[in-house]
């Protein structure tokens, strides 16, 4: 106890000389917490596990990281480390030893490639990778090189020795914005790749050669969520093990419910109140997004709790319907989230059928409506031919039976070919008497 | 006088009854599901959401409660007939129909100017019905695969999974209404365009004389007005 008390003193000293109160870190694990998907009554065990790292692997045993920009915006990096003021963040950054990144990291070109190197060799299956941005396998894979090596290479490289990997970011899921049609440079996901490469003979996890492929968490979003980044990270290194994950490798927690429903405009959906264009009356009244191609309703992620901006707000609740980046999908060879939800304003997706390019209502209203033409045709030819009125004469007998009287269907000849008026009234009156009989 | 004749044998009360509820139920979904799909105007999702959820377990039910009755229920495996037999034997294949898919289409392509013998059901029309029951059933595990409280159970997340997510499931299930539609029109037309009768029996259970046929002999062996009513 007294070791914790010391621990707690020591931290907020140093929480302090980042300018950051004991009480906003208590609200920062606290929302950890919810993102982890555990009670808030573990927040105080959050903040301690928080306080013994910090404290514990400031003396030299921090949990080595490398953070791999691929083909990407950057928006990822930026998302997770933009700082305005010494963030508590920063504080949980101190978690991680950031050995290697391409924009945060102080050193550059050789220094910081020599860095990722010793990494790879001293921490072998201890370090971390984070992954932001689609990998290229374009052009024998220099559609992407990195300090004179291509990515494809690093990647195989990096993953052979990794504890886990932490996939951020939509792009380094499924490919995303850069594996979208046409994908010239064969923009991939991280997972879908060492996959392939395993298939191919091409990769082996030499950490525990039984499983194909290290441990991937995949944590989509456009860019990836700082909070869900953080509590992934906390998951994995303080709780020692990787968080329940679905079938995607999302994070169920995080990835498990759909935005609809969890949405803060859901009223105005029930309700029926929606906006139908930007700039207009009901737009100002914040209602429902869903007429202007909201993708909530199919998109399953925490965004409505967890927010963005420090939990300041979010897409929907900003005023922008959801474009669905968090769909991304590493299982599926060819697909990414950019093409499942374009036109992002638009209810559904895209059919493409060759080069052509159009809505599935545009399809199916066209093939209602040609089968309608050829109805109203058909109509007008049933009129010429005098079948409206009772149709057509029926046949005396079927075109089979005439060509095959040994194995005709009727048994008895042809009745109407047949029968005289004498015999049809014959036969009305014996139905009379049934009929008379029935009733 | 060219019709067979129709009698109520041919579509006993219950299935007149749940022709009925498979009418207002698929008119109503196709409505809502539009509507679902964009809401054209305003203040309508909630009741819509409502009445595609309950209207659609309605139509599954329905469904298995025709064939199940079929099982039980007897009807006449032929037009312009009293006898009956179980009524399933209606949507099996039948001796009247054998060899008469060719006929049917040449009838309808204006090639065929008389109009084929046959069961109750002509073949083309009768492949139409039997499929409709796995339509129905295909319609309502996409429906169930989009609703978000049953979207996470295992079949259900399975689909969801192998199609490529939920969006491509909405367009699965869309494309089956536009299949549910065009068969509304294509049946209605096909059972209207000779004239009112089939209609006037299945609705309102109203009788038309007409030729008679038997089933035993597979054949036309008269004609019944049913008591000089109307023809």
């Amino acid at each position: 106890m007294a070791r914790i008390e010391t621990q707690a003193v020591e931290f907020d000293a140093l929480l302090k000389t980042r300018g950051v109160t004991r009480r906003r870190f208590l609200e920062f694990c606290g929302a950890v917490t919810v993102s982890l998907g555990l009670s808030e009554a573990l927040a105080p065990k959050v903040a301690e596990a928080i306080e013994e790292n910090v404290i514990g692997k400031a003396k030299g045993k921090l949990a080595p990281v490398l953070w791999l920009e691929l083909a990407s915006c950057t928006g990822c990096t930026e998302s997770f480390a933009q700082v305005e003021t010494p963030d508590v963040a920063t504080v949980v950054l101190e978690l991680i030893s950031l050995n290697y990144a391409e924009t945060l990291s102080a050193g550059a070109g050789y220094s910081l490639e020599l860095a990722k190197k010793q990494t790879m060799e001293e921490a072998a299956g201890e370090y971390i990778v984070i992954i932001e941005g689609a990998l290229m396998e374009g052009w024998e894979g220099n559609a992407l090189r990195i300090a004179n090596e291509k990515a494809v290479d690093i990647i195989r490289e990096v993953s052979a020795n990794a504890k886990a990997i932490v996939c951020a970011g939509s792009c380094a899921v499924d490919g995303g914005w850069q594996a979208a049609v046409p994908n010239p440079g064969g923009a991939t996901g991280i997972e879908p790749f060492l996959k392939r490469e395993k298939a191919a003979g091409r990769f082996t996890y030499e950490v525990d050669p039984t499983v194909d492929i290290p441990p991937i968490i995949n944590v989509p979003t456009c860019p990836s969520n700082p909070e869900h980044l953080v509590a992934v990270l906390v998951d994995v290194l303080l709780v020692g093990k990787l968080p329940e994950l679905d079938s995607h490798n999302k994070p169920t927690l995080m990835f498990g419910e759909y935005i609809h429903d969890n949405c803060p405009r859901r009223g105005h959906f029930e309700n029926g109140e929606f906006v139908r264009q930007f700039g207009s009356e009901e737009e100002r009244k914040g209602y429902c997004l869903y007429a202007l191609g909201c993708k909530g309703p199919q998109t399953k992620n925490n965004c409505p709790i967890v927010r963005w901006n420090r939990r300041v707000s979010w897409c929907v609740e900003a005023g922008a319907p959801c474009i669905g980046c968090a769909s991304a999908d590493p299982t599926k060879a060819g697909f990414n989230w950019v093409d499942l939800n374009t036109p992002f304003f638009n209810r559904v997706k895209n059919l493409k059928i060759g080069d052509i390019i159009l809505q599935p209502a545009t399809l199916a209203a066209g093939i209602g409506g040609i089968a309608a033409i050829a109805l109203i045709a058909h109509g007008f030819g049933m009129k010429a031919t005098g079948r409206t009125k009772g149709g057509a004469d029926f046949e005396s007998e079927r075109k089979w039976d005439a060509k095959h009287p040994d194995k005709a269907i009727a048994t008895a000849p042809a009745a109407q070919a047949a029968k005289s008026t004498q015999e049809a009234e014959a036969a009305e009156e014996a139905d009379e008497q049934t009929e008379g009989g029935d009733q | 006088m060219a019709h067979l004749a129709h009698y109520r044998q041919a579509h006993p009360l219950p299935f007149v009854i749940t022709h009925w509820i498979n009418l207002i139920c698929i008119l109503v979904l196709i409505f809502t599901g539009f509507y679902i799909h964009f809401p054209y105007f305003s203040g309508f999702m909630g009741v819509a959401r409502g009445l595609h959820l309950g209207l659609g377990y309605l139509l599954v039910i329905n469904c298995a409660v025709r064939i199940i009755l079929s099982l039980f229920i007897k009807s006449a495996p032929t037009a312009g007939s009293r006898e009956v037999d179980r009524d399933i034997k209606s949507f099996l294949p039948q001796k009247d129909n054998r060899h008469q898919f060719g006929a049917w289409i040449k009838y309808y392509l204006f090639i065929k100017k008389e109009h084929p013998l046959g069961a109750k059901y002509g073949v083309p029309q009768k492949l139409a019905y039997a499929a409709i029951p796995f339509l129905i059933l295909l319609v309502a595990f996409t429906g169930l695969c989009l609703y978000a409280p049953t979207s996470v159970v295992g079949p259900f997340a399975a689909f969801n999974g192998l199609v490529g997510g939920v969006m491509v499931t909405r367009i699965i299930h869309y494309c089956i209404m536009w299949v549910f539609i065009i068969f509304i029109a294509l049946h209605a037309y096909l059972a209207t365009i000779e004239g009112l009768a089939p209609a006037k029996m299945m609705f309102g259970w109203k009788e038309h004389g007409g030729l008679v046929y038997s089933p035993e002999t597979h054949t036309i062996i008269g004609e019944d007005d049913l008591d000089g009513k109307d023809h």
